[in-house]
């Protein structure tokens, strides 16, 4: 019965840790975001999430956003197939390179894509030409999110395919069926779940995304500010109402991305149960 | 099999001088092999000995470094798997995990746009064949192995194919279910009469379901054979050692009525080569029988083995249940009728002489 006792008193320590540690780490700021966003009253926090600026900062989360989970669910899609149905040389490198914006500090992946297309790079002539803008405007921006997003999707996907094996496709390809309906109807429902939960990974990612886009933005207002960036921007600027209020949009927009997210893995397990 | 035989035998599939490399693995070396229509054919080796991927060439799911493989006449290295008419059966079955019974079975017609009558029609009358009716709504996961099994073997016949190649159809089924579904499957395939060719380790397995066994080893055609020539007439050192449950022994013509055929020679002994009597019990072999000891009594449910020492070697041998019971310790007689004499690369089976004097007696 001691074992038992020991036990006990292991499971409520743990227990009580980890919920003191999400109330400390979470549940706090959370709250503290809000109350600070509410606490000139409602019209004045409106008034902050309606103001054009934050918007338009706003639409261009969602832009970028939307290019980094549409890029990477397509680079994923053919990294993640590859790596998995094929044996080629480099492919060790292939792999570990997908992994790198994971370890790279986003700023440093900033300061690449600068460099890359800047004013003192080779390429600048070239992009001047045809009056490509990238850094310092909304491609840059764009650019700097499916960097440091893109080892998401693919991540989740080389898993799964590697754990399915080729039987299936194989047999699906002997009795005739092309590449693509083997794709539509063979790999794609084995991985549906594992990419979309990929997605979502992505999407809060790119969503939340500072370092490196702050080094592309240079942060013209209405123009190359993320919602991170208009945030700090407020911050910066004491404007402590706004700039909760604009994180209380963030927070919103991850809170539905966490819900899909519990979703998601819900109806995947679902799956697996029935069809393990 | 030579050259002749195989223009005599008119091959449905054929594979004249196959070899096939995977790095510094020869998978096939120089195989040839002919297959005539509506044989069932089992080919049978050990891991890594190239059956597999025999199958697999044969299927087009892998190609050919050099050799032709030859399906119905025609020369089909450079057509498509799917176009070559095979079924393949895979040792995981690979059913499709994420559509229903009914879809897996229909997915070779719907590929090739056969029209929806025809399909259901086809898809009901497999799954009457294989006794899954009823379980057409059912998926992958919610079948027991055998009818996972039987359903992968109806999906492969579904497009009605003339070739039908099952790799190690019945590996991942337990021991009771096994016996069914050999049985099963040989009797289905027979009644179809479509050419069939299957991949297994399981000797027990080739023997009881193949009309006749390729026997691989080390990515060549050790001997192709009737499973009764296998057993009885072995033509290499492996199939004689592979076949059976064999024993080596030196020094083999310290048995009565036994030769040696030379230095170097050792011979191969089954225990169905070998008789145990109880003293007084033997009346036939009484003069000619051994003198053995009995060390060990195994009970192998439908029969009992009997490992005995003769001359410092032990044999076994099995026994009838139903025979008076032998303790160990016990002397008996035992009688040797024959053993097979490895002589290099040569085999010659060796019988024992007294049965010829015996026969002249009688």
């Amino acid at each position: 019965m001691r074992l038992r006792k020991e036990n006990a008193v292991l499971k409520w320590t743990l227990i009580i840790t980890c919920e003191l540690f999400l109330a400390l780490f979470l549940i706090l700021p959370l709250v503290f975001i809000l109350e600070t966003a509410f606490a000139q009253g409602l019209a004045a926090y409106w008034n902050s999430i309606t103001d054009q600026y934050a918007i338009k900062a706003a639409l261009l989360t969602l832009k970028a956003t939307l290019w980094a989970v549409g890029v990477n669910t397509l680079f994923g899609l053919s990294a993640a197939w590859c790596i998995t149905k094929f044996a080629f040389r480099g492919k060790k490198i292939i792999s570990t390179f997908i992994d790198l914006p994971v370890t790279v500090s986003p700023i440093i992946a900033g300061l690449i894509y600068v460099l890359t297309f800047g004013r003192q790079s080779f390429l600048f002539p070239l992009l001047d030409k045809y009056d490509i803008e990238i850094i310092f405007a909304a491609p840059g921006i764009i650019l700097a999110t499916i960097f440091v997003t893109f080892p998401f999707i693919s991540r989740e996907l080389i898993p799964v395919l590697t754990a399915q094996g080729f039987d299936e496709e194989e047999a699906a390809a002997l009795m005739g069926a092309r590449t693509w309906t083997i794709f539509r109807k063979v790999t794609l429902p084995h991985v549906k779940w594992a990419l979309l939960y990929g997605v979502v990974l992505c999407t809060a990612r790119a969503m939340g995304e500072f370092g490196a886009v702050s080094v592309l933005s240079g942060h013209l207002r209405g123009k190359t500010n993320t919602l991170p960036l208009y945030i700090e921007l407020l911050y910066q600027g004491y404007d402590f109402t706004g700039a909760f209020a604009a994180s209380s949009i963030l927070v919103v927009l991850t809170i539905v991305v966490l819900v899909l997210r519990v979703w998601l893995e819900g109806r995947g397990n679902k799956d697996l149960d029935i069809l393990k | 099999m030579s050259q002749a035989d195989n223009e005599i035998r008119d091959a449905y599939v054929e594979l004249r001088g196959v070899n096939k490399r995977f790095g510094d693995f020869y998978a096939s070396k120089n195989v040839n092999i002919s297959i005539p229509k509506g044989r069932l054919v089992g080919l049978l080796g050990s891991s890594g000995s190239g059956k597999t991927t025999i199958l697999r060439m044969i299927a087009g799911l892998e190609t050919p470094d050099s050799g032709e493989i030859i399906i119905d006449g025609r020369v089909v290295n450079d057509i498509p798997g799917s176009e070559r008419g095979v079924g393949f059966v895979f040792q995981s079955y690979a059913l499709f995990r994420y559509m229903t019974v009914y879809d897996n079975i229909a997915f070779g017609l719907r590929v090739k746009k056969v029209d929806a009558a025809t399909i259901d029609k086809r898809v009901r009358e497999l799954l009457k064949l294989i006794n899954c009716e009823g379980l057409d709504e059912r998926f992958p996961s919610q079948l027991s192995g055998g009818q996972r099994q039987r359903v992968a073997f109806a999906r492969a016949l579904a497009p009605n194919p003339q070739l039908l190649l099952l790799d190690e159809p019945f590996a991942a089924i337990d021991a009771k279910v096994r016996l069914e579904l050999r049985t099963w499957l040989r009797n289905m395939i027979t009644q179809l009469g479509i050419t069939s060719i299957f991949v297994t380790h399981d000797q027990d397995e080739a023997i009881e379901v193949a009309d006749e066994i390729i026997v691989t080893n080390q990515g060549q055609i050790e001997q192709t054979g009737t499973p009764r020539e296998l057993y009885v007439n072995p033509k290499t050192p492996f199939v004689a050692s592979f076949i059976g449950n064999t024993q080596p022994v030196a020094n083999y013509d310290r048995f009565r009525y036994f030769d040696s055929l030379g230095a170097g020679t050792r011979a191969i002994i089954r225990p169905e080569f070998v008789a145990v009597f109880k003293k007084g019990e033997n009346q036939r072999f009484v003069k000619s029988a051994e003198q053995g000891v009995v060390e060990d009594v195994i009970f192998r449910g439908s029969n009992l083995e009997i490992k005995t020492r003769i001359h410092d070697v032990v044999i076994s041998s099995t026994r009838s249940i139903n025979d008076s019971i032998l303790e160990p310790g016990e002397p008996v007689d035992v009688f040797i009728y024959r053993l097979i004499v490895v002589d290099g690369d040569k085999i010659v089976v060796q019988n024992n002489k007294s049965l010829k004097e015996e026969s002249v007696f009688i």
